[in-house]
């Protein structure tokens, strides 16, 4: 879709919303691995246009995530508002999300790393420990027509789902399949469904000095275990090179948990988290597979995400050491 | 044969132009794609340096744990995979751990060396 048409379209949305559009501009913000992003800017404010390209890993539709994201608003989670949806074909071409601006970076070594996010660090796992609380606390019931809902053993829903995913790739990958089978024979005893937000980690978190201001990207949230966000926010890759850090590059695990369960999260089973980690290694290979393959099929060519194909074996190798 | 630079010096170049030369010139924002094309650059050359030693002993392991005599280390990858996921292997699953490993190491040797060693 042109530039131009997508501009006309935007306009039109938020004019809807009763904004004051002149000299409304469009930029294309650089990243963001699966999605499309855009900054929209006019005097009267900014906000955030993403757009799915197709073909990227996505458990939830874009509509659904707005709805999503609505929810998590309600619940006390710091969100970008959202603000308009538009279906496939829809005024923003592709289906797209038009949401309040956030300021502040979501790229991890930043964050991890200058000195103006000196304080910032200090309170990020506090701070994320109360949104994954709020998150955590969102009421399954007002999800029913957003989410599929589970049948059975969370554990197993999903270790299915991402051998799916693997499937779709068709590329093989002996020891992701043999964590699958040692997640399978070692699930532990089925939690209670609740939203699981399923890609909680840097990258996903727009953090400004103050810490942190919102968290984005719910396109894999799903009703699940809730130790998997904290499993998932544990592993390796995104430490970011901080590695004996286990919690995003930023606390001891000890720390985090006391601060989600005086937060309001359910007490949490450090072995249950460690289960969780064995499976967001084998996840994130999958993942890694699936942007390489997205890369050779054509759905978006990019030497980033060529390169992702190379980085399998690194939770390869995370994922094989703590199944010892 | 072809002349010097190799195909691996010539990648070096390369890299290094990227990283030394390239990568100060670029806005910020796209400094990161200069590393993971110089990065891209490096994984290749070691990949040719290594020549076939690799590919060769993931065969003979994939063989050895399958016992099976195939030839071709992709198909060999690919008859584990559907024999673990088909439940073949559950009984396995603890010798296969670190035969896999070794697999994996090797995979690092060429993408990442210095990624073994920070534990998980």
């Amino acid at each position: 879709m042109e530039e131009e048409r997508l501009v006309s379209g935007v306009r039109e949305v938020l004019a809807e919303q009763g904004v004051d559009t002149r000299e409304l501009r469009l930029s294309r913000i650089p990243g963001g691995a699966s999605r499309e992003t855009w900054r929209v800017e006019c005097p009267a404010g900014q906000w955030v246009l993403r757009r799915e390209p197709g073909g990227s890993v996505s458990l939830v539709p874009m509509g659904d995530e707005f709805a999503l994201i609505a929810a998590a608003a309600d619940a006390g989670v710091p969100v970008p508002a959202p603000l308009a949806f538009e279906p496939d074909g829809g005024r923003f071409g592709s289906p797209g999300l038009l949401m309040g601006y956030v300021g502040g970076t979501s790229v991890a070594p930043r964050v991890l790393r200058k000195p103006e996010f000196e304080q910032a660090r200090e309170r990020l796992a506090g701070q994320l420990a109360e949104a994954l609380a709020r998150i955590h606390a969102v009421d399954p019931a007002k999800l029913d027509e957003v989410l599929p809902e589970t049948s059975g053993d969370p554990a197993v829903a999903q270790i299915g789902e991402w051998e799916r995913q693997l499937d779709e790739i068709g590329e093989p990958l002996p020891a992701v399949e043999l964590g699958f089978r040692w997640l399978c024979a070692n699930a532990p005893e089925p939690a209670e469904p609740r939203l699981v937000h399923g890609d909680f980690r840097l990258g996903n978190f727009i953090v400004d000095e103050d810490g942190l201001a919102a968290v984005i990207d719910w396109e894999l949230a799903h009703l699940g275990d809730p130790a998997e966000d904290i499993g998932w926010l544990c592993i390796r890759s995104w430490r970011f090179g901080n590695d004996d850090l286990p919690v995003a590059g930023v606390a001891e695990l000890e720390d985090f948990i006391s601060a989600y369960e005086a937060a309001g999260g359910a007490t949490v089973d450090l072995d249950r988290v460690r289960y969780w980690e064995v499976f967001g290694n084998a996840k994130w290979a999958v993942i890694c597979a699936r942007q390489a393959h997205d890369h050779l099929t054509g759905v978006r060519r990019s030497h980033e995400l060529a390169s992702l194909g190379r980085r399998i074996c690194e939770p390869e190798l995370d994922l094989l050491e703590l199944m010892r | 044969m072809q002349d010097r630079p190799t195909a691996p010096e010539l990648l070096d170049s390369v890299a290094e132009y990227l990283v030394g030369e390239l990568r100060p010139e670029v806005p910020r924002e796209q400094r990161f794609k200069v590393l993971v094309a110089a990065n891209v650059c490096a994984i290749v050359a070691r990949e040719i340096r290594a020549e076939a030693e690799p590919d060769q002993a993931d065969l003979e392991l994939f063989n050895e744990l399958l016992g099976d005599q195939s030839s071709d280390v992709h198909a060999a990858a690919a008859e584990l995979s559907r024999r673990l996921r088909a439940g073949e292997l559950d009984d396995r699953i603890d010798e296969l751990v670190p035969r896999l490993e070794e697999h994996v190491r090797r995979k690092l040797e060429i993408a990442r060396p210095d990624y073994a060693g920070g534990g998980p």
